[in-house]
């Protein structure tokens, strides 16, 4: 093995930036259609996430602008990646002018022991996007800043020192700016393929809107089209707070860096005070379970002793399942507002209790939708943590559970307008590849959402019976005053006399059993 | 034809149509849903015996709610059916199955009924029959002037006045002599100057025996029934049975033919509330099984140009098994068990496998005719 002190003149130490670069594949930035697409949605996502952190509605805008105008109206297909310039702006509370260059330039990797639901796919943010423009065009980035009740704001021109994961400024500014204006706008440049990345990109605002109905999105594509989404609901969702690690699910390097940064001089106060749902009886039992002296001094551990400490934590069966207060769930009813701009007939949506995958929680939301403005046949949403998922569709546990339904059970058919939804929230999705793009087949995960969904149907059954039983009735009366009325004029030709069917079927519908 | 108008049986009928009608119209106007009650063609409501044949007892009456969707679609294709046939009575007009419905393509019914199929009209007009009654029978389609696919043909010395009011006799009548009247019933028999008559089910057998002069020479009427024989002519058979005429029946050896005899001997099930049409008089003088395997059979020479029964054959033999008519007459019955178990069947035209000249072969029809009627004991000249 190789320590730390032996390194060979030929192996440099690679910063975070610098390492990501090198593997942007895995963060989707593998083609410049992809990535145009991925670009646009970490900064969407980080924007939202800016807003929803400080309880604002969020209010994205997003706009998408060829460097190279005159290249359009050429051949569409054998036309290859072109540079675009893209702005996103939000209405967050603005970065304070010195942790601009910090919070938007500097790839951070987290210390702190928490547990916190959040979007970002990697938690790198949009930096890895921004990175990713700065290579492929060597031009700067421009942020644009303001915070309420402040006189002014400011202008930053930078670029990013991959090796050293450093910002570097090139120009700052102060800029005039109204008391009560706010936010922040990023605007840069990057290659792209928007011909090849178009529907995804239209597709992912699409699918935002729905599972953020409080937010106001707006999208002006390179070809001058504006997609606009206007907030449905005033109402955000509880935020997530953050939790200490519950103790299933830990490994020993986690446990190695808990207990460098643990204040606890005993093991029985280490593992109160950096696990969450353990208190001082549970703390005790496990201990004896272990084996370890309770009175131990955490920092004296061996590495032998740390790895029977994980397998005990791991064996342990007493633990309390992990706290759902880290998740926010989008709520049934932000879902259902998300879900009316599909303009369906009837909606239904269900949050299920919390449960645990490897040691983190996780909470269902299903919906069903039907009838109205949704398209023939059966569609599926998925979102997790309120991002959506948009490829890989058929692999997805969700399709799967929806495939399996039998929706005749429900008095449905596959041919009818019906659109599923669901969103898992949790502290560590259950991605199936590295890519993040579909949720795994997993026993517990497919179990929730199978009975989400069944319980959103039964409800949606008995309102679709219910609408079509009125349906009939409506018909059957329609189909007996035609009759009646045929019968009526039939008899007074024929048999010279006036026969009217009013007193039995009048014009106002009349009583029918 | 406006003899039609002023015929009494239409003026009956008329009546009958125009109370129907008027109760309809009377429960309409005082807003109560009308309900009709009728008895269907169902094995509870018909009996069978040997002597009758089938005959409808009135047992389990059915009812048409007004209150349902689908059953107020029925009583007002009934009540536009009964102005219709109304309408044409009074002109003295006939209409087939087929110009039935097609009365149902008016565009203003059309949307109001929206028939596609002629099976739905031909529905109602049974339903009329059985709705439509006087003194507990029913009033047959003839009567509502629809008559469809009248056929069969009728030689011999018999003077009647069809419809047509001109008076005729059925031996000068083309070669065929006289086509059955679409409504016997009201057809005029002024005389009649046969022993018997005899009702061949090949038109090509009957018209090679008044070809080769039998009528005359045995004094008989020959009818030709084109297979199946026509509500007509079995209504022509009955009006001369109830002049006392004997009826003999020469059909093929099948089971097939075996359905023909019956519903000329005994009507059938789903008519069985039409009165008239069954003649339990009618005698079967061939082709019997006896002919051919009988000890003294008369067809034995020709014994091998019987032909394999075809499965469908087979099958018709053994639902044969479950139509009374069939099963609970003696004759019949054994019959059917003997092609049952031989599994070949015998044409008419087998007579030709003789290969006797002409003159022969006259004497042979006389001689098959002869004995195998007095089996029966009608004798022929």
């Amino acid at each position: 093995m190789l320590t730390t002190n032996r390194f060979s003149p030929d192996i440099t130490e690679l910063s975070v930036s610098a390492w990501f670069y090198r593997n942007r594949t895995i963060a989707g930035f593998d083609n410049p259609a992809r990535s145009l697409y991925v670009s646009i949605r970490e900064l969407v996502e980080n924007s939202l996430d800016a807003c929803e952190d400080e309880r604002v509605l969020p209010d994205v805008s997003v706009l998408l602008k060829r460097e190279d105008e005159t290249n359009q109206g050429q051949d569409m297909l054998s036309s290859g990646p072109e540079i675009f310039e893209l702005v996103v702006k939000d209405n967050g509370k603005g970065i304070r002018k010195d942790d601009i260059p910090v919070l938007i330039g500097k790839m951070l990797t987290g210390t702190k022991f928490i547990l916190k639901q959040n979007r970002g796919t990697f938690g790198l943010g949009g930096s890895l996007a921004l990175l990713y423009g700065q290579i492929t065009t060597q031009e700067p980035i421009e942020v644009v800043t303001g915070r309420q009740d402040e006189e002014h704001g400011y202008r930053i021109v930078m670029r990013l020192d991959i090796e050293t994961n450093q910002p570097v400024i090139l120009k700052e500014e102060i800029i005039e700016k109204a008391p009560h204006e706010k936010g922040t706008m990023v605007s840069y440049k990057l290659q792209g393929d928007w011909i090849r990345s178009k529907k995804r990109i239209i597709d992912y605002f699409a699918n935002t809107a729905i599972i953020v109905p409080y937010a106001s999105l707006l999208f002006e594509t390179p070809d001058g089209e504006v997609l606009h989404y206007d907030g449905v609901i005033d109402r955000l969702p509880v935020s997530p707070r953050e939790m200490k690690p519950h103790p299933r699910g830990i490994d020993v390097e986690l446990l190695k860096k808990m207990i460098g940064a643990t204040r606890s001089r005993t093991m029985k106060a280490f593992m109160k005070n950096s696990f969450q749902r353990v208190g001082i009886s549970i703390a005790e039992d496990f201990l004896t379970y272990s084996g370890l002296d309770a009175e131990r001094d955490p920092s004296t551990l061996d590495q032998k002793e740390l790895v029977t400490l994980m397998n005990a934590l791991a064996g342990f069966d007493k633990f309390l399942p992990p706290s759902p207060k880290s998740l926010s769930p989008a709520t049934t009813e932000v879902l259902a507002a998300g879900v009316q701009r599909l303009s369906p007939d009837f909606v239904v949506f269900k949050q299920r209790a919390p449960n645990v995958h490897e040691g983190h929680p996780f909470v269902i939301e299903t919906g069903v939708a039907y009838g109205g403005g949704l398209d023939s046949g059966i569609s599926v949403y998925r979102f997790a943590n309120r991002i959506p998922l948009l490829y890989d569709e058929r692999s997805d546990v969700t399709f799967r559970v929806v495939r399996n339904l039998n929706l005749r059970n429900y008095g449905l058919r596959k041919e009818d307008p019906i659109a599923f939804v669901m969103h898992i929230c949790s502290t560590k999705i259950p991605y199936k590849t590295v890519g993040k793009e579909y949720i795994g087949d997993v026993d517990i995960v497919r179990k929730e959402i199978e009975l989400g969904f069944k319980d959103c149907l039964r409800e949606i059954s008995e309102k679709v019976r219910r609408r079509d039983r009125v349906h009939k009735q409506r018909k059957r009366e329609n189909r007996l005053t035609e009759y009646y009325s045929f019968m009526a004029e039939t008899l007074t030709s024929a048999l010279n006399r006036n026969v009217s069917s009013d007193a039995l079927v009048g014009s106002e519908g009349g009583e029918f059993e | 034809m406006s003899e039609t108008l002023g015929n009494p049986a239409n003026i009956k009928v008329l009546d009958l149509i125009d109370r129907v009608l008027g109760t309809i119209a009377d429960t309409i106007d005082d807003g109560e849903f009308p309900e009709i009650g009728y008895y269907g063609s169902s094995k509870k409501n018909v009996n069978y015996t040997e002597e009758k044949g089938y005959i409808s007892v009135d047992d389990k009456a059915s009812f048409i709610d007004g209150r349902k969707v689908e059953s107020a679609k029925t009583i007002a294709g009934l009540v536009y059916g009964l102005t219709q046939f109304k309408e044409h009575l009074e002109q003295g007009l006939s209409m087939s199955l087929r110009d039935f419905y097609y009365l149902h393509k008016v565009k203003h019914v059309q949307k109001v009924m929206k028939i596609t199929d002629q099976s739905e009209t031909n529905r109602l007009i049974n339903l009329c029959e059985r709705i439509i009654r006087h003194r507990g029978a029913s009033v047959s389609r003839e009567e509502f002037g629809v008559v469809s696919s009248p056929k069969g043909t009728f030689y011999g010395d018999v003077t009647v006045s069809d419809l047509s009011g001109k008076r005729l006799n059925c031996n000068s009548a083309g070669e065929y002599g006289w086509f059955i009247s679409s409504r016997p019933f009201d057809v005029d028999i002024h005389d009649i100057n046969i022993d018997a008559a005899v009702f061949v089910e090949k038109e090509a057998m009957g018209r090679n025996l008044i070809e080769l002069g039998l009528p005359e020479s045995l004094r008989i009427g020959v009818g030709s029934l084109f297979g199946q024989p026509g509500r007509n002519m079995r209504a022509w058979i009955r009006r001369l049975a109830d002049n006392e005429v004997p009826v003999l029946i020469l059909v093929d050896m099948s089971p097939w033919s075996l359905r023909i005899f019956s519903t000329i001997k005994s009507n059938s099930i789903e008519l069985a509330n039409i009165q008239g049409l069954a003649t339990p008089q009618a005698n079967l003088v061939g082709l019997t099984t006896d002919d051919f395997w009988g000890r003294k059979g008369m067809l034995c020479e020709i014994e091998h140009s019987l032909e394999s029964m075809t499965n469908s054959d087979v099958k018709c033999a053994q639902q044969n098994r479950n139509i009374p008519s069939i099963s609970q007459d003696p004759i019949l019955n054994k019959q059917n068990e003997i092609m049952l178990k031989q599994k070949r069947k015998g044409e008419l035209e087998a007579f030709k496998a003789f290969g006797y000249p002409l003159v022969e072969l006259k004497k042979l029809y006389i001689r098959y005719l002869k004995t195998k009627s007095s089996e029966y004991d009608v004798k022929l000249i």
